[in-house]
């Protein structure tokens, strides 16, 4: 044992190693981390580099492709009739709304334009369409952020909508239900009083989220301020529909198109914005779209007009030759078909543009420095669906 | 347990162990695109709900799953990473392929990018057909499925002998 | 953009005067001015643009000044006729195509090369879309980058490289979006095989039974052609 420790040893010593400040750079590779492809935070196979320091995102490269199907190429070996059925597949959960500006599109360059009680059967579908998907929606973005009751209740609540589909069409989604030139069949016996009842039962179900999820104190912490996105970034890569609205963006093409050959100029609706552009606002502007939409439905079958369901269209349908380009208000944002024909049974080059690969291309931007917790509310809000990326 | 590989267990006794087993099917859901809302719908949803058949659809890993549901296109690009979740996955296990798209390729046929059939990759037990399938279909699935585990020789299955398909 | 029919229930033959869309167009040659080489106007439906390919990064500044701050879409387009015919029915038979990319058949605004690149913005302000075309040159394959002005021009030119093998010159970081790193091809193209149906020709094409009274057509009758679901 030295000899013990004077006073003014101690002094001299703690003053010497108070001045010599060792800053130890804890030298940390930085972690890749794959989120994906399987993995149920991503709604489907999406997958995504992420480079991370610590617990803070330095890059995130979402690698799509997992779902890759071909649709381009697909759909110049089949026939306009095939094409509709395939087509139905893209953005799943609203299958509807993928076949409509398809058929517009050949409509388009067959000069025709359906029946007025189609046009507005094609709408009511269309809204219905968008209800069954954002009702999944209001009820994932809960789950994501650890709230099943949500998807419960989104599942039941789901199921009206989807019983009205397939009393129309047969099928629960993937209806195939338009045809060049107005629809497959007309409406059965009873079905609009069933419809406005289902409105009114997601409208309980609009009114249930608002407080259970948005009311959650939790939920507002994790998405309030998280995942901003401004006005001009939105604009420069493409965000459409809630995204973009919840940015502030004032685009609906619901209310801005008024050529398009579909009843949304009958009826009076509003369209919501939000200024703040974080994943709270996407969900509230989705939440308020789902309400309205149910507002829409219930106008247009108020005035529905009676009429043929279909127009006068050849047996074996070709379209002229032409380009069109046909763009709606799809539930994710908008979802456009650029159809090169040539006179044939089928289309020449059938470019699909879809809104979740413009909504997801943003990705990489929003993602530089939040944290990885933040990462799965970001992908939630935002709001994509696999087949809608990868086509 | 040595008995179960030399088939030495009496009738009763593998009888009530495939009950049990195919009672409690923790299954890991591979859903992938359209079916899966539909096996959602069947799995989480209250009004098809499987968990009354004993499916519980919540395990956090393939190792701790019994059987693999796998709903959707199966695209080369993923053919890999299922191949691998699959290996992981512990004996015994069952595949149930859900949709015309796992089970040959669907609609997608001639795609350049799409694996004609999750079976030529995994050995699948039960098929599913529909685009998408009812979940009342799925649930049948299930069903059967535990009507042919009901009906299993543990033993062969414990001496490891390959798994045919066809 | 979208519409569907110009014919209002007043005029029969006359389309719609389009003055926004007009009014678009000199904007668009007044600041490009030679650069364009190729215009089509739908009135009341679309506009389309062709522009030389040397002034392709130039066109989307341009526009994006002048108010078309939305990018919408980019993508290639193909020209040629498929060697095996439209359904890749005719594998044994293959179909003749024209030598000289010339002679290819284009669309609106015409063109001189196999591959054409199109786009598309719109204006939030206007409420009107500009779709751009532009000709690849045949022999390099290259276009410039529209990623400098737009942002989400990234991915769509991944996309179109993968898809068509047209390279954007400028383009940070082109390489594929959807397919393997392993991939061999460029399955856009239009000589690009889809193997399955050649292995397996699609049955038939259309179910064709005349209807009562309406003379029977001219495409063969299948017995099975059934759609698939």
């Amino acid at each position: 044992m030295a000899a013990p420790v004077t006073e003014r040893q101690h002094g001299y010593i703690s003053s010497t190693l108070a001045e010599a400040r060792v800053n130890l750079e804890i030298e940390t590779e930085g972690m890749t981390l794959n989120i994906g492809p399987q993995h149920p935070a991503t709604h489907g196979t999406l997958r995504i580099v992420v480079k991370l320091d610590g617990e803070q995102i330095v890059s995130a490269d979402p690698a799509p492709g997992y779902m890759h199907r071909g649709y381009e190429k697909l759909c110049e070996v089949r026939t306009y009739p095939q094409v509709n059925t395939l087509v139905n597949r893209l953005d799943w959960l609203s299958s509807f709304s993928n076949e409509v500006p398809f058929i517009l599109a050949a409509e388009q360059l067959m000069g025709i334009e359906a029946p007025p009680r189609a046009q507005y059967i094609r709408t009511i579908f269309h809204e219905l369409g968008r209800i069954a998907n954002i009702t999944l929606f209001l009820g994932e973005m809960g789950l994501q952020l650890g709230a099943m009751t949500a998807l419960f209740y989104a599942f039941r609540d789901r199921e009206h909508v989807l019983n009205l589909m397939e009393a129309v069409t047969g099928g629960r989604f993937h209806p195939n239900y338009d045809r060049i030139g107005g629809l497959k069949d007309d409406l059965p016996k009873g079905w609009i009083e069933e419809t406005k009842a289902a409105m009114k039962k997601i409208r309980d179900f609009c009114d249930e989220m608002e407080g259970l999820v948005m009311g959650n104190e939790i939920f507002n912490a994790r998405t309030r301020g998280i995942g901003v996105i401004p006005q001009h970034i939105a604009l420069s890569y493409g965000l459409t529909g809630a995204n973009a609205r919840a940015s502030g963006v004032d685009l609906d093409l619901r209310r801005d198109d008024k050529d398009i050959a579909m009843a949304w100029k009958h009826a009076d609706f509003k369209v919501w914005t939000h200024p703040d552009g974080d994943s709270f606002a996407r969900y509230w502007v989705r939440l308020q779209e789902t309400r309205e939409s149910t507002y829409i439905v219930d106008q247009l079958l108020d005035g529905l007009p009676s009429g043929p369901i279909m127009a006068k269209v050849p047996r074996i349908i070709k379209v002229p030759a032409g380009e069109a380009y046909v763009e709606t208000e799809n539930p994710l944002g908008w979802m456009g078909y650029y159809l090169v024909s040539k006179g044939d049974l089928g289309p020449f080059r059938c470019k699909i543009r879809t809104a979740s690969f413009n909504n997801i291309s943003v990705v990489p931007w929003v993602c530089k420095g939040v944290y990885v917790p933040d990462i799965v509310t970001i992908l939630a809000s935002l709001y994509f669906i696999l087949g809608d990326i990868d086509r | 347990m040595g008995l179960v590989e030399k088939g030495k267990i009496p009738k009763p006794l593998s009888h009530l162990l495939n009950l049990s087993r195919k009672y409690s099917l923790w299954c890991y859901q591979w859903g992938l695109a359209c079916c899966a809302i539909e096996m959602g719908a069947a799995l989480g949803a209250p009004r098809y709900d499987a968990m009354r058949l004993g499916v519980i659809p919540l395990p956090a890993s393939p190792r701790q799953a019994d059987m693999v549901i796998v709903s959707g296109t199966v695209t080369d690009k993923l053919a890999p990473a299922l191949k691998r979740l699959y290996d992981q996955m512990p004996d015994p296990k069952y595949v149930i392929s859900m949709g015309s798209c796992a089970n040959c390729g669907g609609p997608y046929w001639d795609s350049y990018s799409v694996t004609k059939g999750v079976d030529q990759i995994i050995p699948v037990d039960v098929y599913v057909p529909g685009c998408p399938p009812r979940p009342e279909a799925l649930l049948e699935g299930i069903v059967l499925l535990q009507q042919r585990i009901g009906k299993e020789d543990m033993a062969e299955r414990w001496r490891g002998d390959p798994i045919v398909v066809g | 953009m979208s519409s569907a029919e110009t014919e209002t229930t007043e005029t029969e033959d006359a389309p719609a005067k389009d003055e926004a869309r007009d009014e678009v167009l000199a904007l668009i040659k007044a600041r490009l001015g030679d650069a364009v080489v190729g215009e089509h106007l739908i009135p009341g439906v679309d506009l389309w643009v062709r522009v030389s390919v040397a002034e392709w990064g130039a066109a989307a500044r341009h526009l994006s000044e002048a108010g078309f701050t939305f990018f919408d879409y980019l993508c290639a387009v193909d020209w040629s006729l498929s060697p095996w015919g439209k359904s890749e029915e005719a594998v044994a038979t293959p179909v003749a195509m024209p030598a000289d990319p010339k002679d290819l058949e284009h669309g609106t605004t015409g063109g001189e090369t196999r591959f054409q690149v199109l786009a598309r913005v719109y204006s939030p302000q206007r409420k009107i879309g500009v779709h751009l075309k532009c000709d690849v040159p045949d022999d390099s394959l290259t276009v410039p980058t529209w990623t400098d002005t737009y942002l989400g021009a990234d991915w769509h030119e991944r996309e179109t490289w993968e898809m068509y093998g047209v390279r954007f010159a400028g383009h940070p970081n082109l390489r594929n979006l959807y397919l393997p790193g392993d991939f061999e091809g460029h399955p856009g193209r239009k000589d690009f095989p889809l193997l399955a149906r050649h292995v397996k020709p699609w049955p038939g094409l259309v179910d064709v039974e005349a209807m009562p009274g309406e003379p029977e057509e001219e495409e063969g009758a299948t017995t099975d052609g059934e759609a698939e679901a």
